[in-house]
């Protein structure tokens, strides 16, 4: 096995904790900020504008066929927004795939019921500074950004539910 | 707007300034009075105060009225400056009847460089159809022939994929220029038809 010197870890370590630092600043600076609309167009071919979900508890989340956790935390979402889409939620995938096909095959895969959009050229992901997936953006019924969830680990959906109980009670 | 917050504090720190200093030598003056022995009655004194304060009173109401001028005067200038309507050129957009055309975007290019691309909602195209004008595009553009190409994409006769592109030349002169993109249906030949006029 090949030796990193101290130097070579010393960097990594620095790199990554910056990734980290950078991630966490750019949810930071989103939550309690209106969030910033954008049109774009759905898999089944309408165009979705977020600004016309006003007065809906809106999931906003950003995935990709490649991402294994981006799949299992659609699945949770999917189901969350089964339970409470007539109380006034609404779950919107961007996915940032490049080739839209993948973006289909995997939707059609899932049996995703919801709107799902494709960001062809990934503006709508440098809008809401996307650096790791999947995100989850989490929007009140005034269309304020309340909590950016990075990642996803099995039992985070407990986390998201409260959340979205506690934004629809508001 | 800073610029002219900056300048409008400014100019009351300079008036109020001068202000003051009239005060000081107004007091300097009443100083040099009062070494001097008084044999004026006290109702008279009384009474000059009184007009003094009048006059100062007055005073700081005239200053504050220029302030308040100077002020509607640099917000006019600072609007002119950014957003001078003789450069000014304005794209609106319209539908009428839209049987025979689904509006699903509109690519905007002026001199053939895009400047918008906007994607309509079911919501919005139905308001455009409803009567609706939107503003499409509002830009600066200097004095000159400019080319304007509008690229409409939608759902057209049966629902089928539609791409047409309408395009106009236009002079711009002096004053602001207002133009309109009208999507209409013509009856005799079962189509779509899609006309770029210009406001005079």
């Amino acid at each position: 096995m090949t030796r990193i010197s101290a130097a070579t870890r010393s960097t990594l370590v620095i790199a990554a904790l910056l990734a980290v630092a950078t991630a966490v600043v750019a949810a930071t600076r989103l939550a309690g900020a209106e969030a910033p609309d954008f049109v774009l167009k759905s898999l089944s071919g309408e165009n979705l504008r977020l600004s016309e979900y006003r007065g809906e508890v809106v999931m906003l989340s950003f995935w990709a066929s490649w991402c294994g956790d981006c799949r299992a935390q659609l699945e949770e979402l999917g189901a969350m927004r089964a339970r409470y889409e007539e109380a006034g939620v609404e779950l919107l995938a961007v996915s940032l795939d490049q080739n839209r096909r993948q973006a289909d095959e995997l939707a059609t895969g899932l049996g995703m019921s919801y709107p799902v959009l494709h960001d062809e050229g990934g503006e709508v992901g440098r809008l809401y500074d996307v650096s790791r997936m999947p995100v989850m953006v989490l929007i009140d019924r005034n269309g304020i950004i309340r909590e950016v969830f990075e990642g996803f680990r099995r039992g985070n959906e407990q986390q998201y539910l409260e959340r979205v109980q506690a934004l629809l009670r508001e | 707007m800073l610029a002219r917050s900056i300048a409008s504090a400014f100019l009351v720190a300079v008036l109020v300034a001068a202000e003051a200093s009239a005060l000081a030598q107004q007091a300097g003056a009443e100083t040099v009075a009062a070494a001097v022995p008084e044999f004026t009655p006290r109702a008279d004194q009384g009474a000059e105060q009184r007009d003094e304060f009048r006059t100062l009173d007055q005073n700081v109401q005239d200053l504050k009225k220029q302030v308040l001028d100077l002020n509607r005067d640099l917000f006019l200038l600072e609007e002119e400056l950014l957003f001078p309507a003789n450069t000014q050129v304005a794209v609106f957009i319209s539908m009428d009847v839209g049987e025979f055309f689904g509006l699903d975007s509109v690519e905007l290019k002026i001199d053939n460089k895009d400047v918008t691309n906007y994607l309509y909602t079911e919501r919005e195209a139905d308001a455009l159809l409803k009567g609706g004008v939107q503003r499409l595009f509002v830009g600066n553009f200097k004095a000159g022939e400019h080319e304007l190409v509008a690229v409409f994409t939608g759902a057209g006769p049966h629902t089928r994929d539609y791409r047409r592109a309408a395009s106009l030349v236009f002079e711009k002169g002096i004053g602001p220029r207002y133009i309109e993109l009208t999507i209409s249906d013509r009856e005799t030949k079962q189509q779509p038809e899609f006309i770029v006029k210009e406001w005079e």
